[in-house]
């Protein structure tokens, strides 16, 4: 690991200070499940100050007020994987972060640092799109909070200015009737990467029709978002199989639209199509959502 | 770069180390202080071997940067025997010969102790979940899994 300054800061605007100064030069530290293997393969090239942001109060927590839930950067994947908050409000955050690494890298990962990494297979990511979450990014000239799915340019790529440093996510309760899932297709159970991903939430009303459906891949598209052809599909209508596996084939339709064809599209296009129909099913199924792999 | 002071509490024991700040509580553990029972293995958080209690949760080593533990309380796998007495979990792992090339020993001890804690009678779901996190290449689990389900029950 190279050698760098490090610094214990003690609260947001310092944080921010440094940052403005260093800008590129400067890697800010939270759980460190992420920014340690970039230390070490980044030797010679890393960050010249380490800001730790770690021990900052104002940063951690998890609450409901008025019927959003505020998230905070430095949550660990296991609070979030406990929470009673997110598990009544949206239990596919819940699940997704319960399935993430191992129990050693759930203590000590952050949702924060799992959004601001911005790689591919963050698992807490398609939930909190598919939650319409809204991120805010705080720097010397203010605040500005914009929706998650807008932060991400491209894998490990967000417009974040270097001298911005994420201090909440935010996103309104699920209604009651709500259903959500979470699926995560990885090689194997534990200390997976995820290849393919995907969160859904339905809605339906008394008669069971469909009035509200979200669908967001993960690992699937360069960045996040809705795939609101394949929603389309299912308001208005009872859920069946037949139903979820159109769906399914929206999404896949839409991966290979926007990407292309590939080496891995052999295998990704009928999978995903597969998963987006599970999900949705699970949604049906499943009323307090899924943990963990797809069966 | 200059030495930053860290006083973290180790095995019970308060410590105040003058380190760099590009170290790793690994590195801490083991070059700093000599207690080699904490094993590196791939230093990216895969293989668990470097797992220890940090304020009582199970962490990888190599990923916590030596500076985060100014303060904090580690407890590593020589801090699991009481002068000499092996802990319940480590009688446990011997009886049942839970140990083959040992190298992940340590690390599945300090999972199983964390997990014992907070649960006293884990099923062999929630024993293999905590210890999920912990690679052994010899592929000894069921021995391993055994000796903490075990250890749940004669404790009970």
């Amino acid at each position: 690991m190279n050698q760098f300054e490090y610094i214990a800061a003690t609260s947001i605007e310092q944080v921010v200070e440094v940052m403005s100064e260093y800008g590129t030069y400067a890697s800010i530290l939270a759980g460190g499940t992420d920014l340690l293997i970039s230390l070490r393969r980044l030797n010679g090239n890393g960050p010249k100050v380490v800001v730790d942001i770690s021990r900052i109060k104002s940063l951690q927590g998890i609450s409901l007020e008025n019927g959003t839930v505020n998230l905070f950067p430095l949550a660990t994947h296991t609070s979030v994987a406990h929470s009673k908050v997110i598990h009544q409000q949206a239990v596919l955050l819940s699940s997704a972060a319960s399935v993430i690494g191992s129990p050693q890298i759930r203590n000590r990962g952050t949702v924060g640092g799992n959004i601001m990494n911005a790689a591919a297979c963050a698992d807490t990511v398609p939930p909190l799109v598919a939650l319409d979450a809204s991120v805010t990014l705080q720097s010397k000239t203010g605040n500005r909070q914009l929706p998650l799915s807008d932060l991400f340019i491209e894998p490990y790529r967000t417009n974040a200015k270097p001298d911005e440093v994420l201090t909440k996510i935010q996103f309104s309760a699920l209604p009651q009737k709500a259903k959500s899932s979470f699926i995560k297709l990885g090689r194997r159970n534990a200390l997976a990467i995820s290849r393919l991903s995907v969160a859904a939430i339905i809605c339906q009303d008394a008669k069971g029709i469909i009035v509200d459906a979200r669908i967001v891949p993960g690992a699937t598209f360069p960045t996040w978002h809705r795939v609101r052809e394949a929603e389309q599909l299912l308001v208005g209508e009872q859920p069946s199989r037949k139903l979820f596996e159109s769906a399914g084939k929206k999404v896949s339709e839409m991966m290979i639209a926007q990407i292309g064809r590939r080496w891995s599209t052999e295998y990704k296009e009928p999978v995903i199509a597969v998963l987006v129909r599970r999900a949705l099913e699970q949604c049906i199924d499943n009323p307090i959502g899924l943990r963990g792999s797809a069966s | 770069m200059n030495k930053i002071t860290v006083k973290p509490t180790i095995n019970n024991r308060l410590y105040s180390l003058s380190i760099y700040p590009n170290q790793t509580l690994l590195q801490l553990l083991r070059d700093e202080i000599g207690l080699t029972g904490t094993k590196c293995g791939c230093e990216i958080g895969e293989c668990g071997a470097c797992t220890v209690l940090l304020d009582g949760e199970p962490v990888n080593a190599c990923l916590v940067l030596a500076p985060q533990v100014d303060g904090k309380k580690i407890l590593t796998v020589e801090g699991l025997a009481d002068h000499g007495t092996l802990s319940a979990i480590q009688e446990s792992f011997l009886d049942h010969d839970a140990a083959h090339c040992g190298f992940c020993t340590p690390g599945m001890l300090m999972s199983a102790k964390a997990l014992l804690d907070e649960n006293k009678s884990p099923d062999e779901k929630e024993v293999r979940t905590a210890i999920s996190g912990n690679l052994c290449r010899c592929t000894g689990y069921v021995q391993i899994v055994e000796a903490i389900e075990d250890c749940a029950k004669v404790k009970k």
